[in-house]
């Protein structure tokens, strides 16, 4: 076993010295479980000991690590990806046919990196709304606390989780990405002023061409995922510098059950939170024992299983759906309907509805719908932290009584947004006329 | 190196001023190095983003041959690589953009029931269709002009002449005309 190590306590030399290399995945004592935290490179984001009940499954339903599971799975299976797909109007096409039809697992490698593209926007998107329930953009104790901070990081890694998705979608060159791209640009160019120069350097000239190609291709493989990444990784630090979930706040203010006798022997060691040697300075209900678990194993079995989880039902997902590949990119013909991605259709069922016509006056849709409209629901969402004005005790708490108010507006603009997605995905027929799922579908008139 | 006693004062400045003058030396010092170092950053970041903002477009002409004028057929012809539609009754052309004013999809063409003349900047126009996009569902009347959905407004027209070289019909892309246009040929 890789993992076995002597089972005999471990006497480090000096402080701050581990004479063990590896950790053991069933410490043996406390203080071969706080070892393991600082002797591995990758558990050294983790504290050495967590509340326990913040490891609950149907608090934070593990979300953030299902996330990040995935964005691992997107750079693992976009590896693969970068050696067999060509990056030029003329072969990218082609190559997407190939990694499909030719390379020997293409498909499979192309739809886990398809399905995780997706899940990972629903995953995110989970999260968000999750934080945003329970209140955990707040900060409970206050000391040296920035979560507020942490939540527009979180918002902002969102939309980088969207571009990701979008930058993506153009690649194969198909139809569907053609577009989906022109549209998606256009609205950008509806920004008065400046959109035209805005569209012109995203698409690097006038047309869809492939300066645009070559201009998304590395947004989607350098930018934004090493944006996302640094962002990430910060993230995590925050999380730990906070003192890990909201919930683990609200322990830290309840009042203390009991008090602890002191303990007679002292070392104030890296690794002094080991049972019994500790400085017996109770200040919180948190430190009582038996209120917080080791990290090893309690925590890191569970990200293992979340993680091991979620490759297993991207796997799953992935030899069970097929991957679309319309047919190649043809600027001249506009697929009738042209939907965009489903993450983006509530956007462009409102782009359809929000044309305001004063008499002689017109604002395009695309500016309403396109740009003030998310950017005013981007901004709102970034700025709750400072708005939210409840008390400290509702942080870490599901549906608390005295947030309703903010929780039942942020379920409805939720709702909302569900059910456009549900009228652009099932209720739109062809030229994007309403249609009942039930009905026919819609007989397009003859083409010229 | 012998003249000089290592031991005497420095003759250039009295002890207590080169004390006082210490801190605001470095202290220059180390803002023209952060100075520096935001110009520098600055300078090839701008160039950088520069670098990304094309100075030659490689994007097809804007004036474009479109055929022998007598070969078009009365009614309706769809040029896709144009992305346009040319009209021709008798003889006298007109030409709409087939690119949506809303978000740019390329509207198609929808043949109507009963054909109707309408009286179109000026003069009477046969409308034959009617134009729908994919996109959002806006529609335009046989003439361009927006009548339902998000699109903002109506199609553009372009300016057809006729080459002076070979008699071909000739749209200009980049000059949009009003709908009072017509091409009339002898
Ligand atoms: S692009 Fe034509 S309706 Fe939106």
């Amino acid at each position: 076993m890789a993992f076995a190590l002597k089972r005999t306590p471990s006497t480090p030399s000096a402080p701050g010295v581990h004479p063990q290399a590896l950790w053991s995945y069933r410490p043996q004592s406390d203080r071969e479980a706080g070892d393991a935290i600082v002797s591995n490179l990758l558990l050294h984001w983790f504290p050495a000991k967590v509340y326990k009940p913040s490891l609950d499954w149907t608090y934070s339903f593990w979300l953030g690590t299902a996330s990040a599971a995935l964005f691992f799975l997107l750079i693992l299976s976009g590896l693969p990806l970068l050696f067999l797909y060509v990056p030029s109007v003329e072969r990218a096409y082609a190559s997407v046919k190939d990694i499909e039809y030719v390379v020997t697992f293409g498909w499979w490698i192309r739809a886990v990196h398809r399905i995780s593209a997706h899940l990972m926007v629903v995953a995110v998107a989970l999260h968000l709304v999750r934080v945003f329930l329970t209140a955990a953009y707040r900060n409970g104790i206050g000391r040296s606390q920035r979560r507020e901070w942490n939540w527009v990081l979180g918002v902002v890694m969102l939309l980088l989780t969207l571009f990701l998705s979008f930058t993506g979608y153009l690649l194969p060159w198909d139809q569907l990405a053609y577009w989906a791209v022109t549209v998606g640009t256009n609205i950008a160019s509806s920004i008065p002023y400046v959109g035209p120069q805005m569209r012109e350097l995203m698409i690097g000239g006038r047309e869809i061409e492939q300066a645009t190609l070559i201009r998304f291709y590395v947004l989607h493989c350098i930018m934004l995922p090493g944006a996302l990444g640094v962002l990430f990784a910060y993230h995590m630090w925050r999380v730990r510098k906070d003192g890990g979930l909201a919930k683990a706040d609200r322990e830290a203010l309840l009042p203390l059950p009991r008090v602890e006798p002191a303990t007679p022997t002292k070392t104030y060691t890296l690794l002094g939170v080991a049972r019994g040697t500790a400085p017996a300075i109770t200040s919180s209900s948190l430190e009582v024992p038996g209120a917080s678990v080791n990290a090893v194993p309690d925590l890191t079995r569970r990200a293992i299983i979340v993680t091991l989880g979620t490759f297993a039902l991207v796997s799953i997902l992935a030899s069970l759906i097929a991957s679309p590949l319309e047919e190649p990119a043809n600027p001249l013909v506009t697929p009738n309907p042209a939907k965009a991605p489903w993450y983006f259709l509530w956007l462009q069922e409102i782009v359809t509805d929000t044309t305001i016509k004063l008499r002689s006056f017109t604002i395009n849709g695309a500016f309403i719908g396109g740009v003030i409209l998310p950017g005013l629901l981007v901004g709102v969402l970034t700025a709750w932290p400072w708005l939210d004005r409840t008390s400290a005790d509702v942080v870490g708490v599901w549906f608390a009584r005295e947030r309703r108010r903010q929780t039942l507006v942020f379920l409805a603009v939720l709702l909302a947004i569900l059910a456009l997605t549900i009228v652009g995905t099932y209720l739109r027929g062809p030229y994007w006329n309403f249609y009942w799922p039930w009905e026919a579908w819609p007989e397009i008139p003859a083409r010229i | 190196m012998s003249d000089t006693d290592p031991n005497s004062p420095s003759p250039t400045a009295p002890e207590t001023d080169s004390r006082d003058a210490r801190p605001d030396r470095r202290d220059f010092l180390l803002r023209l190095g952060i100075g520096a170092g935001v110009v520098a950053v600055g300078a090839q970041g701008a160039a950088s983003l520069r670098a990304l903002v094309p100075n030659v477009s490689y994007d097809a002409p804007t004036t474009v041959k479109l055929g022998a004028a007598r070969e078009f057929p009365d009614g309706l012809k769809f040029l896709p690589d144009q992305r346009l539609y040319v009209f021709r009754e008798g003889n006298t052309y007109h030409a709409i953009s087939a690119v949506c004013t809303h978000l740019g999809c390329t509207v198609r063409a929808e043949a109507l029931s009963q054909p109707e003349t309408r009286e179109v900047g000026g003069s009477a126009l046969r409308l034959t269709h009617r134009f729908a996009c994919p996109c959002h569902g806006s529609t335009y009347s046989g003439d361009g002009v927006n009548s339902s959905g998000p699109a903002p407004r109506p199609l553009a027209w372009y300016r057809l002449s006729v080459a002076p070289d070979d008699g071909q019909l000739v749209v200009d892309l980049a000059d949009e005309v009003d709908r009072d246009f017509r091409l009339t040929l002898a």
